[in-house]
């Protein structure tokens, strides 16, 4: 099994079971190198991104800011931070989580994990490439595929083999369920390197004509929303929660109807950004009508988590990845109503150039996705690396500095983009009053993202201690205080 | 125009369509039989039902 070759996974007479029994601490330990590669270039990415994001906030309302070089334009700096952002730190550490979980899902040690290490320096050098090409003025003037052509297939490879891992994974697994985030991690893994790739296709290597390039691309840009990060976020809530807890999914049968819900509907959702766009009615309005048929996974996945949780809400008190786990889930059920709603033709007209939709999209990849990364990160870099957090109070400063973050920024952005949506829709307000009104909640906007940056540097020093093996070792689990008994609390339910 | 369109449509029927084969497949294997029991397919004899797990692994191996 260990020096089975790549071609051999494949080979059909191959039988693949002939495996040995593993423990989990040795499946954790398979997956030490790959994942610890990905989460550590992610959070380095993160910082980058988290500098280039400060930029271009307060770009918007000091123009004149860093205006002496072409490459700190806000046209430049902007692509640069969501793509640093996106691929270099959202992504990685989705995947980093990912193949963690996925090797404990199929309850099987990594096979093939240089196929991953490969993975991880094609993905980084492609970011690396791209983030570069577009600070140089290279940037593709796609929403979310800003990337230039030239990086594009790095990170296509990236993602090959990442889908043709999680195939020999999922082959080699130990017989028994397949539990429901790992059906996430295989819509994650296996649509998304084709999405790419049909994007990419259609949009640079030989363009469609017209306007059904802003199809493809919202079709694509909300896809790696809906079939990439919301997969990747929900597969690692649907595992974290019940087994921080130890206590089993409040209805599996409705966290099954999630997943097949959200498969379904959710890849009918982009043509939802185009409302009011030179599209085919049908085609915007079936977007409509999928983007609220999104309720019923939203729904399963808020009752489910919600009800997990009932009873056990005290340990958000003692255990540091469900805290930041449990902020995700919820900001998950918020941001995914928001959204429906903005669908809602009526609506979209008034907010849609707005900064309510930037707020929306810091909600979901920040409120959301990053949070539940950063929970999943505190529960298995220990199982890694065989270390103890060194300290919780960093963990703590962590946590609110990001939730308080978040939080103040998605209320500016929100409330700033409702005002600016009046002013545009005031015919004796001129474009000048809109942007008087939205001033002043950008100025709030761009504070809140120093305290982000802090969250994330406070971070970035727990988890290089953690690599180097610096600071106080310790015996226990990363609690924040001893918890008062959680066995007999749980044991009650 | 035209062959956009197609394209695109090919992509949602692809996604979909890979969608319901999954799901063909996840009923045949009986992948949906007995959800109560497959609700705890991630705790074991190690980890069981009850006991809470954001603690340091006490078993390590290099």
């Amino acid at each position: 099994m260990k020096s089975q070759s790549l071609i051999s996974s494949f080979n059909p007479a191959n039988d693949p079971n002939t495996l040995d029994s593993y423990e989990r601490a040795e499946i954790d330990a398979s997956t030490r190198v790959p994942v610890l590669l990905f989460f550590g270039s992610a959070i380095f990415w993160l910082l980058i991104g988290s500098l280039l994001g400060l930029v271009a906030a307060w770009k918007m309302t000091h123009p004149a800011l860093l205006d002496g070089m072409a490459w700190t334009t806000f046209g430049r700096i902007r692509p640069a931070h969501l793509n640093t952002v996106i691929y270099g730190w959202a992504s990685a550490a989705g995947i980093g989580v990912g193949i963690w979980l996925m090797a404990r899902l199929c309850r099987v040690a990594l096979v093939h994990s240089k196929l991953l290490i490969a993975a991880a320096i094609f993905w980084n050098l492609g970011v690396l490439v791209g983030v570069l090409g577009i600070l140089a003025g290279d940037s593709r003037s796609i929403e979310w595929l800003e990337i230039p052509g030239y990086a594009t297939p790095i990170l296509f490879v990236a993602y090959a083999f990442i889908g043709i891992w999680t195939i020999i994974m999922f082959r080699f697994r130990k017989p028994g369920h397949v539990y429901v985030s790992q059906w996430y991690l295989f819509a994650a893994f296996l649509w998304f390197p084709w999405l790419y790739a049909t994007a990419n296709i259609l949009l640079v290597w030989s363009p469609i004509q017209g306007s059904a390039q802003g199809a493809v691309n919202w079709w694509f840009a909300h896809n790696i929303l809906g079939l990439w990060f919301t997969p990747l976020g929900l597969a690692s809530a649907y595992y974290m929660i019940p087994k921080v807890i130890g206590r089993p999914i409040h209805s599996y049968y409705l966290s099954i109807l999630g997943f097949w819900s959200l498969a379904l509907f959710y890849s009918w959702n982009g043509m939802h950004h185009l409302i009011g766009g030179p599209f085919p009615a049908w085609m915007v309005s079936a977007s409509v009508v999928a983007s609220i048929m999104m309720f019923i996974p939203v729904i399963t996945v808020a009752i489910n988590h919600h009800m997990t949780m009932r009873g056990n809400f005290g340990a958000l008190k003692w255990s540091p990845t469900l805290r930041f786990t449990v902020f995700g889930a919820m900001t998950y059920t918020i941001v995914s109503f928001q959204g429906s709603s903005m669908a809602i033709p009526s609506w979209n007209t008034f907010i849609h150039f707005t900064d309510h939709t930037i707020g929306h999209a810091h909600l979901g990849l920040y409120g959301f996705f990053t949070m539940i990364m950063f929970g999943a990160i505190y529960y298995i870099v220990p199982r890694l690396v065989g270390w103890e957090w060194p300290s919780a109070t960093m963990i703590r400063w962590h946590f609110w500095l990001s939730a308080i973050g978040i939080g103040i920024m998605v209320g500016a952005l929100t409330l700033g983009g409702i005002l600016q949506g009046f002013a545009f829709y005031d015919p004796a307000a001129t474009f000048r009053t809109s942007l008087e009104y939205a001033t002043p909640f950008r100025i709030i906007r761009g504070l809140s993202g120093f305290l982000l940056l802090g969250a994330h540097v406070v971070f970035a020093i727990l988890f290089t201690q953690m690599l180097l093996r610096i600071g106080r070792p310790q015996e226990g689990p990363a609690l924040f205080a001893t918890p008062t008994e959680p066995e007999k609390e749980v044991a009650a339910v | 125009m035209i062959a956009g369109i197609l394209l695109l449509c090919f992509g949602l029927v692809f996604l979909s369509g890979s969608a319901l084969l999954a799901f063909y497949w996840a009923v045949k294997d009986g992948q949906l039989n007995n959800l109560p029991e497959a609700a705890k397919s991630i705790f074991d004899d190690d980890e069981p039902v009850g006991i809470p797990t954001d603690r340091f692994p006490v078993k390590q191996r290099p």
